[in-house]
């Protein structure tokens, strides 16, 4: 994962915006993700109450979260399974690494799971010598090229099919034609068919836990979560700790709205609930379960104004709502987890310094609360972030005096009113029709022209309108007048010119 | 010398602020005049098939007929009802069958290989075209997932309105495996077009069978 | 409600600096909606800029000083969904700080209205149809939208107006301007606001109204990109009513 500054967001949006191909792509896909998932919802009956209900149960969940956590684990070791604790990225990845040089595995096949990516797992396996495979079409295709995911739940969202097509002939061996695309998908079929069986270890997320049995559920449309937990012979799931639920009942509405809120399907193809590893008896089952269950700096947001964030159940839904991703595209997120729920919670987890324009990735639209399955109150906490962002400093100096300068002169409003006045003359030579004529060199808004002040302000005409309307109004410019604070301001720039030619000259004279 | 576990439970018993407790169960609050058809509809949607039999009798004579139809010479069947106890090598001699728990031979292999995977179902969901499966005894993940298709032999009275009315209703032990299937494998990760048949199998038939309230 | 008809106008920084019509125009509509208007001449900036910004102290100080100069007031009323909002949801944490701050923020909360909602729910106001009444597309602002529930209002005064209303594609779909965020991702900004004039356009009205001057001036920004009219709904609804 890459740090994330100004620059680097504002230059790889800039790269998506201009690609084409890419912005078509991330539109249709959110388009349909958007009207689906909107026809879904309105089949639930009562579905606001069962979003609120749905909330309430993920803040309840949150605040017992050590009940829960261990009930899970009881409950999941009564039922076989081994589990599992890691405080970091470096700790799961030795836990999965160990597992699979216990049972001599040098082939892993791995479902859809992006608490794997946050993890680099793939990269720290193929380090240990062990080959992870992803499964999920979508995630091979971005293995396959050495990219990273593009969205959460389409993560191949921005390739074409030529460029599929030919990432899949080189692995196949074989000229695929990119117009097939059943034929393109049956390939990968076969070709993944063979991993499958032919793995020692399957790896997967899980998409939830439930604490009253000890329960994991996959939800896939491929069946490639099913596959990793049923073919080959041993079974690791890697989980949040933040993932549980604590009965079949909160289990059973977080399923009725992921898929709702996510892709628009009322159920994905397969959900599967899977219970300790195979039973004495079971014809098939990997004989071992392990669950991981990852921290990662969750627990750190545990108790305080953040900890919301954590009800996340990563649907997808902001993105596919949010006008900034769907230009911006996934990377210049810098992480996996991009979009709405990547602007805060990437920052919260990895550091506010290393990704410090992430909270600023966001009009404050709101289109990522009315959306949230669990109504995530994302504007608040991307409106918190960036005011600790002031109060650390994060923001340069610069930037900071500027914008408490701009605070105090509006506190006083006949020194703005005069400064305003100055404005409107030094703007004259750069009116045009439709607002300032700037260079895009020197404009902040790049391509946007900037608006010229009114010739004459609210301010200004208030008096003339109040007559006008038989209204009772004293002046609003009594003092300074027009003429008065021009010419203060005027003979206000004779000591700053002066400054200026000193310091020059100063500069001059030290070289 | 603390365990992550001990650090990160540590770490959250600091924390957590205790709130409220969780709210009562949300109850399902759909309704549906018809299970069966509602069932039906959905699953065909999902471009999966439905086929209605009177009876488990009925129902055989339907996946004999599919079967036929398909051509299919190797079969994997889950050793469940309404299929224990039906001489399946005797009724359909022209196809190798593998009876989970009964044949010999690699399960596995067989269903890597095999046309058709037969199951019966301990749940199906109205809202959703759905179809449960356990695993247990008899019952194999693999026979409804490796092969190309997936019959599914489901009594109509195990229909019920949706997964939250099945989750509060289901008691007893949870197998290691309970999938809710909801029509054939698909993906739609080139170029967003959906192509049907991905991992799992490309088409799903349920021979819905019997009355309901049975 | 107050039975008095008078109220106050905080016309928002963007309106006073900006475009001043704005204020004129619903000066005037609040007039013929048979209201007294005040102008409090000591007002500058509801200070949401600080606030998104993340500068919270300037934003309370800001807050606190419009909390002061209009809390003698029996109604705010605003051109402005988003500066309307900042006072209704924010002024009262903002000023915590000061004893007394919340409950002050609150009253001034409970009188304060976007204009569209003031004339339609507490003047009881619409416009007769006027002759000649363009065809219109309008733009559902983000705060006024979703922070206030606000939008029928401005459609049901344009209809009476005599406006047909052809709705784009996604009409909540931000316009890009973001307060700062305009400056700061100018480039994603820029295009979220293009693709909202490209939908306006595409719906064939001739003008795009806005009821937020935030939106109004991010979208005049490419106006050279459009043939549509760009307007703010009181000078849209001001000029239909002479």
């Amino acid at each position: 994962m890459n740090d994330v500054s100004f620059h680097s967001f504002r230059a790889q949006a800039a790269q998506a915006i201009a690609n084409a191909h890419l912005q078509s792509a991330i539109d249709g896909a959110t388009l349909k993700f958007r009207t689906e998932r909107k026809r879904v919802l309105a089949d639930l009956p009562d579905v606001e109450a069962m979003r609120d209900h749905f909330k309430a149960m993920r803040a309840a969940t949150l605040a017992h979260l050590t009940d829960y956590l261990e009930q899970f684990e009881h409950n999941a070791r009564a039922a076989g399974a081994q589990v599992h604790w890691a405080q970091d990225a470096a700790e799961a990845q030795q836990i999965v690494i160990g597992i699979a040089r216990q049972h001599g595995a040098t082939l892993a096949v791995k479902s859809k799971s992006m608490t794997t990516e946050e993890i680099e797992l793939n990269a720290a396996l193929a380090e240990a010598g062990i080959t992870s495979v992803e499964t999920d079409l979508g995630e091979w295709i971005v293995q396959l090229a050495a990219e990273s995911p593009a969205h959460i739940v389409v993560p191949a969202l921005h390739k074409t099919r030529q460029q599929v097509a030919e990432l899949f002939s080189r692995e196949v061996g074989r000229s695929l034609s990119a117009d097939d695309i059943p034929l393109l998908t049956s390939e990968a079929r076969r070709a993944l068919r063979e991993k499958f069986l032919a793995a020692q270890i399957g790896i997967s997320g899980a998409n939830l836990g439930v604490a009253e049995t000890g329960s994991i559920v996959l939800v896939t449309n491929e069946g490639n979560g099913r596959m990793v937990s049923s073919v080959p012979p041993v079974h690791v799931a890697v989980m949040g700790i933040e993932k549980i639920c604590p009965t079949w009942d909160d289990a059973a509405v977080w399923l009725e709205l992921l898929a709702r809120s996510s892709t628009g399907q009322p159920l994905s193809v397969y959900t599967t609930a899977l219970t300790g590893p195979a039973r004495e008896g079971d014809p098939d089952g990997p004989r071992e379960l392990h669950i991981v269950l990852y921290d990662g700096g969750r627990s750190r947001l545990i108790g305080t104004s953040y900890e919301e964030v954590l009800q996340c159940i990563r649907c997808g839904a902001c993105l596919n709502h949010c006008p900034v991703y769907q230009e911006a595209g996934g990377h210049a997120y810098g992480h996996a987890y991009s979009g709405p729920i990547g602007a805060v919670l990437v920052p919260l987890l990895y550091g506010l310094e290393q990704y410090e324009a992430l909270p600023h990735a966001s009009s404050l639209c709101g289109a990522c609360l009315e959306v949230c399955p669990a109504r995530i109150d994302l504007p608040r906490m991307l409106l918190d972030l960036r005011a600790e962002e002031v109060a650390r400093g994060i923001i340069p100096p610069p930037e900071q005096l500027i914008e408490k300068s701009a605070a105090w002169l509006l506190g006083h409003r006949r020194l703005f009113n005069a400064l305003t006045d100055l404005g409107r003359v030094f703007q004259r030579p750069l009116v045009s029709k439709n607002g300032l004529r700037v260079p895009r060199r020197f404009n902040p808004a790049q391509d946007r022209q900037l608006p010229s002040l009114a010739p004459r302000s609210f301010h200004d005409l208030w008096q003339e309108l109040a007559a006008e309307e038989a209204l009772p109004a004293r002046a609003a410019r009594r003092w300074p007048s027009r003429r008065t604070s021009l010419t203060l301001a005027g003979i206000s720039l004779l000591p700053l010119a002066l400054l200026w030619r000193l310091l020059r000259h100063k500069g001059g004279k030290r070289r | 010398m603390s365990t992550a576990r001990e650090d990160i439970l540590n770490a959250l018993r600091g924390r957590v602020r205790r709130g409220e407790g969780v709210p009562a169960p949300w109850r399902s609050r759909q309704h549906f005049d018809d299970l069966a058809v509602r069932f039906s509809t959905t699953l065909t949607a999902l471009y999966g098939e439905v086929i209605r039999a009177a009876s488990a009798e009925e129902a055989l004579d339907r996946l004999g007929d599919v079967l036929r139809d398909l051509g299919a010479t190797r079969v994997a069947v889950n050793d469940e009802p309404p299929l224990s106890g039906v001489d399946l090598a005797a009724r359909w001699p022209e196809i190798t069958w593998h009876v989970v728990g009964r044949t010999e031979g690699d399960l596995r292999a067989f269903c890597a290989g095999a046309d058709v995977g037969v199951t019966g179902a301990v749940a199906a969901l109205a809202e959703t075209g759905s179809i449960v499966v356990n695993s247990g005894p008899g019952r194999s993940r693999l026979v409804s997932l490796l092969p190309p298709m997936h019959i599914a032999l489901v009594p109509v009275s195990c229909l019920t309105s949706d997964l939250l009315t099945w989750a509060a209703a289901r008691s007893g032990e949870w197998p290691a495996n309970v999938t809710v299937i909801s029509g054939p494998s698909k993906t739609a990760d080139i170029e967003q077009t959906t192509a049907i048949g991905m991992h799992g199998p490309k088409r799903v038939i349920a021979i819905l069978y019997g009355e309901a309230g049975g | 409600m107050s039975p008095s008809r008078r109220v106050a106008i905080m016309v928002t920084c963007m309106v006073d600096q900006v475009m001043p019509e704005v204020g004129v125009a619903a000066v005037k509509l609040l007039r013929r909606a048979g209201y007294s208007v005040e102008f409090p001449v000591e007002q500058t900036c509801c200070g949401q800029p600080f606030f998104n910004s993340g500068f919270r102290d300037q934003a309370a100080e800001l807050a606190k000083r419009s909390v002061d100069i209009f809390e003698r007031y029996d109604a705010v009323v605003l051109p402005g969904g988003s500066c309307a909002a900042m006072i209704r949801k924010e002024y009262p944490h903002l000023l915590e700080r000061w004893p007394g701050g919340v409950a002050r923020a609150e009253a001034l909360a409970a009188r304060t209205y976007e204009l569209s909602e003031f004339l339609v729910h507490v003047a009881g106001w619409l416009p007769a149809p006027a002759p000649h009444a363009p065809r219109v597309t309008y733009h559902d602002s983000c705060h006024m939208n979703r922070l206030l529930g606000l939008g029928a209002e401005s459609r049901q005064l344009l209809r009476a107006a005599g406006c047909e209303i052809i709705e784009m594609h996604e009409s909540d779909r931000c316009c890009g301007f973001g307060g700062l965020f305009s400056v700061r991702i100018p480039e994603v900004s820029n295009a979220m606001t293009q693709e909202k004039l490209r939908r306006a356009d595409a719906t064939g009205a001739e003008v795009l109204v806005s009821a937020d001057p935030g939106c109004l001036m991010q979208m005049r920004g490419f106006a050279r990109q459009t043939g549509l009219r760009l307007a703010h709904l009181a000078v849209l609804l001001e000029e239909l009513t002479r």
